[in-house]
């Protein structure tokens, strides 16, 4: 169990690595939009999972879109993981949280591998490679690490680095997070929850699943040659959500044994049996940004009867330290179910 | 992009991009790497595994290389497979475990993709225990066929051949294959390790050197994790 004061310092370790602090604001994916929806089960979900936003009725549903660096800066078009925060208001006053990133696997194991990764993984300064260390680069057949972008002196990407090849396990999410790119819309990216929960079905049978929400308009980034722009991602949400509602597919992944149940750095392989479990629609942005987009607080802990956590240590150590950082901006209380 | 750049910053950034530089990167850093850092080829065919959802829907990319590199012998392949078409298709419904098949002609190979269920050597096995007589046909046009003719007489031999014919299929994460790389190597370390990330695409195109033909991940599949019997026992085709 990951106690209160660990808790506090996880969310400290990622405080002090920001290049300035934003107090009554998130961390990290400080910069987001919050969106209404609705989802509809598919009609095989309810044979996999009792939870109630499975059971075919259509649920309504808030949606927090953010960019994954912390700060008040905003850099939409800079290449960075982004979030996909999602509550089902499920009946009476209780919700069912599923956290998603475009990081499709993370780069720690447990919270001393983060502790870790945040004294290595530091901010440092930036600079444009020389061109003569980029020849070098290119004749050892390497690739020259990018451009920084306009604007942008610091990064953690040599540290990031640095951790990664010193431990393997960590080496497929930051290779990932280096490729991941900056989105056309937040309504154009896939999402994955990277953790492993179980499901009990009507018939008692419990299975490890991983749930990834896939854009019904396709993935598409931005050209990463192009000069990034930095705000354009809410305006593009709201302007296509006038036009016409955006769709996400939830599609559940189920596990067999021997996959990593409890190790969010592991994927399992493309073999899986995979299972549609729903159809979420994103209506409109909503109108009251500081309630559905600054105050609303997410847990990937909040769970609906019917799907529990895995014992993988990250998650459990986020629900601590996602109430901590809850508090300390004064967001909405956590209502346990 | 910053302001800062000059020309011989923008000159490199360009460089890399052109054909000309790949062409030259291609006939000499990648032999001058590939001599001081040298790399085996990967095993084809699926990676080892004990699970269900990895032993079914598994991926044969067979890559044959014809003894005659011409129309003439492109059409003796196309004619080899026209005229046992019949005997292919019963093989096949008799093997029972296989998904899909087809064979392709691309260049001067002729090629045999498919995906079955179950252990690649007894799907090989059975393959040739109904079909094997054709397959000689086929294999009598391929570069080294000779040594595992007749097939169904020469199991071990050409359970072997088809191995080493099968493509080395590419995990679909990147950094496995590295893995795979190092399990080639022997290496089993574990952290702390003294690895460089930024050397993954020198890997890749010293491993591309090695392994001309490669699969690309381990494919998408609709119904992941079903077996033909599975499939068919649902949809209510019969056996």
């Amino acid at each position: 169990m990951v106690d209160t004061s660990t808790a506090k310092q996880l969310v400290q370790a990622i405080i002090d690595n920001l290049e300035q602090p934003v107090p009554g604001r998130r961390p990290v994916h400080t910069i987001g939009v919050g969106v209404k929806g609705e989802f509809v089960a598919s009609d095989v979900a309810c044979t996999y999972c009792i939870a109630e936003h499975f059971n075919g009725k259509p649920v309504r549903v808030s949606v927090r879109f953010s960019n994954g660096l912390g700060g008040v800066n905003q850099h939409d078009g800079w290449s960075d993981v982004r979030g996909m925060a999602t509550r089902f208001h499920i009946s009476g006053e209780r919700g069912s949280d599923l956290i998603a990133t475009t990081l499709g696997e993370f780069f720690v194991r447990n919270v001393d591998d983060f502790f870790e990764f945040s004294k290595i993984a530091k901010r440092e300064k930036y600079e444009r490679r020389p061109w003569w260390r980029k020849v070098w680069d290119l004749l050892q057949l390497k690739i020259p690490p990018r451009n920084p972008y306009p604007d942008e002196t610091k990064n953690v990407d040599e540290g990031a680095l640095r951790y990664a090849n010193r431990h393997r396990f960590a080496q497929l999410g930051i290779f990932q997070v280096g490729l991941i790119g900056a989105p056309e819309s937040y309504a154009r990216a896939s999402y994955h929850a990277v953790h492993t929960f179980w499901v009990t079905a009507p018939d008692g049978v419990r299975r490890p699943v991983r749930f990834s929400w896939q854009p019904v308009a396709g993935v598409r980034n931005t050209d990463p040659k192009a000069v990034p722009r930095d705000r354009y991602l809410f305006d593009e949400l709201r302007d296509r959500l006038q036009r016409w509602p955006a769709r996400f597919m939830l599609m559940m992944t189920i596990g067999e044994e021997g996959d990593a149940l409890d190790d969010p750095t592991k994927p399992w392989p493309g073999t899986r049996i995979r299972v549609v479990m729903g159809t979420l629609t994103l209506l409109k942005v909503s109108e009251d940004q500081e309630a559905d987009g600054e105050r609303i607080s997410f847990n990937p802990n909040r769970l609906a009867p019917g799907i529990e956590v895995s014992n993988d240590p990250i998650l459990e150590a986020r629900l601590g330290a996602y109430e901590v950082s809850r508090e300390m901006r004064g967001g909405c209380p956590f209502k346990w179910r | 992009m910053p302001s800062d750049e000059g020309v011989l910053d923008r000159l490199v950034d360009w460089v890399h991009t052109t054909d000309v530089f790949k062409c030259v990167a291609s006939w000499t850093l990648v032999p001058y790497w590939a001599r001081r850092t040298p790399v085996k080829p990967l095993p084809g065919g699926p990676h080892p595994s004990f699970q269900h959802g990895d032993n079914v829907q598994c991926m044969m990319n067979l890559i044959m290389p014809l003894k005659v590199k011409s129309p003439i012998g492109r059409a003796e392949a196309a004619l080899a497979i026209a005229k046992n078409k019949d005997a292919i298709y019963a093989g096949l419904n008799n093997v029972g475990t296989v998904h899909f098949a087809r064979f392709v002609i691309v260049g001067d190979n002729i090629c045999m993709f498919s995906v079955y269920d179950g252990d690649f050597t007894n799907y090989i096995r059975d393959f040739i225990a109904t079909i094997g007589e054709v397959f000689n046909e086929v294999v009598k046009l391929v570069e080294g066929g000779k040594k595992v003719i007749p097939c169904e007489k020469n199991v071990e031999a050409f359970i072997q051949w088809v191995h080493e014919h099968d493509l080395y299929q590419v995990p679909d994460t990147a950094t496995d294959f590295l893995r795979d790389q190092e399990d080639l190597k022997g290496d089993r370390a574990v952290s702390p390790v003294d690895d460089d990330l930024t050397l993954l695409p020198r890997k890749l195109v010293l491993q591309l050197r090695a392994n001309a033909n490669i699969s690309l991940g381990s494919g998408y599949r609709a119904y992941p994790g079903f077996s033909v019997a599975q499939v068919r026992k649902h949809l209510k085709l019969g056996w």
